[in-house]
C-alpha cells in the first residue's frame, strides 16, 4: 500500500508536470491520469470509467492563467480511493471536491514561494550568476509545483480508505445517488463556463446546430466531433475561398498550409 | 567586441536553437508566479541565445540589460510561446548587430502587443477546441471500457501542440516579424477563431445533448407522464435547460466552488423528491 500510495503521488507530479513542462499537452486531464492510476492499482475498467466520468463533469474547466478551479488533483485522488475501498465509481467524484479545496488551499502557499523564487532569479541575474537563475526556473520552479502535488495525493490515499468505507456505509442512500445527481448537474457547469468563452450572437447557431444533430439523431461525440470539422472545414470555404486567391505571397501559403494541418490533426 | 558573439549565434545550428525555443515554450509555466507570470520562463527561453551573443566577460552589462529585458512581465499559451521566444531571439541578435540604431524598448514592446491577441486565439484553440475535440472523443471510447479512448485523446493533443510549437519557434525565429505583418494583413487571426468557434461550439452542443442524459421521473398516474411530454417537443430539453441556467451564473460571475458544493446540495434534494433523476 505504501508502495502504491507513492506511485499515485507521483502520478500527480506527472499531472501537474504536464502544463508546467510539456505545454500542457492535456495529460493532466482526469480521463489520463484516472487510467494510469487504474494501470497501477491494476485495475484499469474502474481507472477508465472513473475517468471518464470525472473528465465528462471537468470537461468545460478551463485553467486560463491564474483563474478557474482545476479538480485533477480531486480525480487522482477519488479514483485511487474508489479503486481500494470498492466504493461505487460516483463516491470518486465525493471525494474529489474536498480535496480540491484541500489542493487550493496549498496551491495559495505554494503561490507565495514562487514570488519569492522569482525574486530569487532577479537576484541571481543582478550578481551574473546566470547559470544559477536559469537553475532557479526549470529546477525549482517544478520542484515546488511537484511537491505541493505529492504530498496531499500520497496522504490521502494512504490514510484514506478506512475513513471512506466509514463515510461509505454511514451515509443512507438517497443522499448518496442525490450527491451522484449534483455530479452531473456540475457537468453542465463546465459546459457553460466553456460556452461562455465562445459565443457570441452571431456563432450561437452553431452551438444549437451540434445540439439538434446530437439530440435527434443520437449519435454519439465521436460522430459528432467529425462533423463538426467537416462542417468546419466547408464554412471556411465558402467564407474564405475566394479571398485566398488574392494572398499569394510566401508567407500567406504557409499561413494556409499551417491551418489545413491543424484541422486534419483536429 | 559584440561582432564575436554575433558570428557565434550565426554559426550556432538552426534546428539547436529551435530547440531552445521549443522547450522554452513548453516549460513556460514551469515558475509562473503573481508577480510577473512567465518571466522566467522567458528568459530560461531566451538565456542561451544571450549568453552566445555576449560572451566576453567585458560585455557582461550588457548581457545582464538583455537578461533583465527578459525577465519584464509575459504571459502567454505556451505552445505560441516557442513563436515569441525565437522572434524576440531574431530581435536580440539584430540588437546586437547595431546597438547604435535598434531601439532594445523595441524587443519588450513586441512581446506585450503579442501577449494578448496570441494568448485569446491560444487559449481557445488549444483548451476550447482540441482538447474538447480530444476529450469527447476520448470519453466515447472510455466509457465502452476501450484505453484507446485516453490513448487517443493523448495523441490527437500531441498531434497538434508538437507541431505548432516546434514551426512556431522556428518561422517566429526565422521571419517573425514579415511573418506578422502578413498575419494581420489576411486576418489569419479571424479565420482561426472563427473555426475555433464553429468547431467547438458545436461539439459543445453535442455534448450537452449526449455526455450526460439527466430526466424527470414526475408523472401523474400511467398517462401523465412529464419526460413523455417533453420528449414529444424535443429530446434532451432538461439538459439544454440546464445549460442555460448554468450560462447565466457563469455570466453573474458566480464562485465555481460555490456553484460545485450547491450542486450537490440541490442534486441530493431534488433526488429526493423525485424531481430529476439521471
Amino acid at each position: 500500500m505504501l508502495f502504491q500510495s507513492i506511485l499515485i503521488g507521483l502520478v500527480a507530479v506527472f499531472m501537474v508536470l504536464d502544463s508546467r513542462m510539456l505545454g500542457r499537452l492535456n495529460f493532466e486531464r482526469p480521463l489520463i491520469t484516472c487510467t494510469i492510476v487504474g494501470l497501477i492499482m491494476g485495475n484499469v475498467e474502474t481507472g477508465l470509467l472513473v475517468g471518464a466520468q470525472m473528465e465528462m463533469i471537468t470537461l468545460g474547466m478551463m485553467s486560463i492563467g491564474a483563474s478557474g478551479v482545476d479538480m485533477n488533483i480531486g480525480a487522482i485522488t477519488g479514483c485511487a480511493l474508489v479503486i481500494t475501498s470498492g466504493a461505487s465509481i460516483e463516491t470518486a467524484l465525493t471525494i474529489a471536491v474536498p480535496m480540491t479545496l484541500l489542493d487550493q488551499l496549498l496551491t495559495t502557499v505554494a503561490d507565495i514561494i514562487r514570488i519569492q523564487l522569482c525574486h530569487m532569479c532577479d537576484g541571481y541575474v543582478e550578481k551574473s550568476q546566470y547559470a544559477m537563475a536559469r537553475r532557479v526556473h526549470i529546477l525549482f520552479g517544478p520542484l515546488v509545483y511537484s511537491v505541493f502535488k505529492f504530498i496531499p495525493v500520497f496522504f490521502a490515499v494512504y490514510f484514506g480508505n478506512d475513513l471512506i468505507n466509514t463515510i461509505v456505509n454511514a451515509v443512507p442512500e438517497f443522499i448518496m445517488s442525490g450527491v451522484s445527481l449534483g455530479a452531473n448537474l456540475i457537468s453542465f457547469f463546465g459546459f457553460a463556463m466553456l460556452l461562455s468563452t465562445m459565443i457570441n450572437k452571431k456563432n450561437a447557431v452553431f452551438f444549437f446546430l451540434g445540439f439538434v444533430i446530437a439530440a435527434y439523431s443520437g449519435l454519439g461525440l465521436t460522430a459528432i466531433a467529425v462533423i463538426s470539422i467537416v462542417v468546419t472545414v466547408l464554412l471556411y470555404q465558402i467564407k474564405f475561398g475566394n479571398s485566398s486567391s488574392s494572398l499569394q505571397a510566401a508567407g500567406a501559403d504557409i499561413d494556409e498550409l499551417d491551418e489545413l494541418d491543424d484541422e486534419l490533426d483536429d | 567586441m559584440s561582432k564575436k558573439g554575433l558570428e557565434i549565434q550565426r554559426n550556432y545550428p538552426l534546428n539547436k536553437k529551435v530547440k531552445e525555443f521549443f522547450w522554452g515554450g513548453w516549460c513556460m509555466q514551469a515558475l509562473w508566479n503573481y508577480e510577473r507570470q512567465m518571466n522566467t520562463a522567458f528568459m530560461w527561453g531566451i538565456s542561451k541565445t544571450i549568453d552566445r551573443l555576449y560572451p566576453d566577460p567585458e560585455e557582461d552589462e550588457k548581457k545582464k540589460e538583455a537578461y533583465r529585458r527578459s525577465l519584464e512581465f509575459f504571459n502567454i499559451t505556451p505552445q505560441f510561446g516557442a513563436f515569441v521566444l525565437g522572434l524576440t531571439a531574431a530581435m536580440e541578435e539584430e540588437y546586437a548587430d547595431n546597438p547604435e540604431t535598434f531601439d532594445p524598448k523595441m524587443i519588450n514592446s513586441v512581446k506585450v502587443a503579442l501577449m494578448g491577441p496570441l494568448s485569446g486565439i491560444g487559449d481557445s484553440l488549444f483548451q476550447g477546441t482540441v482538447r474538447v475535440i480530444a476529450m469527447s472523443i476520448g470519453i466515447s471510447l472510455a466509457q465502452q471500457g476501450s484505453i484507446l479512448g485516453p490513448i487517443l485523446a493523448m495523441l490527437i493533443s500531441f498531434g497538434v501542440s508538437f507541431p505548432i510549437t516546434w514551426f512556431g519557434a522556428k518561422l517566429g525565429y526565422l521571419n517573425g516579424q514579415k511573418y506578422l505583418e502578413q498575419i494581420s494583413k489576411s486576418n489569419l487571426m479571424d479565420k482561426i477563431m472563427y473555426g475555433c468557434s464553429v468547431a467547438g461550439l458545436m461539439v459543445i452542443g453535442g455534448m450537452v445533448a449526449s455526455l450526460v442524459n439527466i430526466t424527470t421521473p414526475l408523472a401523474y398516474g400511467e398517462a401523465l407522464q412529464l419526460q413523455v411530454i417533453l420528449d414529444g417537443i424535443m429530446p434532451k430539453l432538461i439538459p439544454l435547460a440546464l445549460t442555460g441556467v448554468m450560462y447565466f451564473l457563469v455570466k453573474k460571475g458566480v464562485k465555481p466552488m460555490v456553484v460545485i458544493i450547491s450542486c450537490f446540495i440541490v442534486g441530493i434534494i431534488l433526488n429526493y423528491f423525485g424531481i430529476l433523476a439521471i
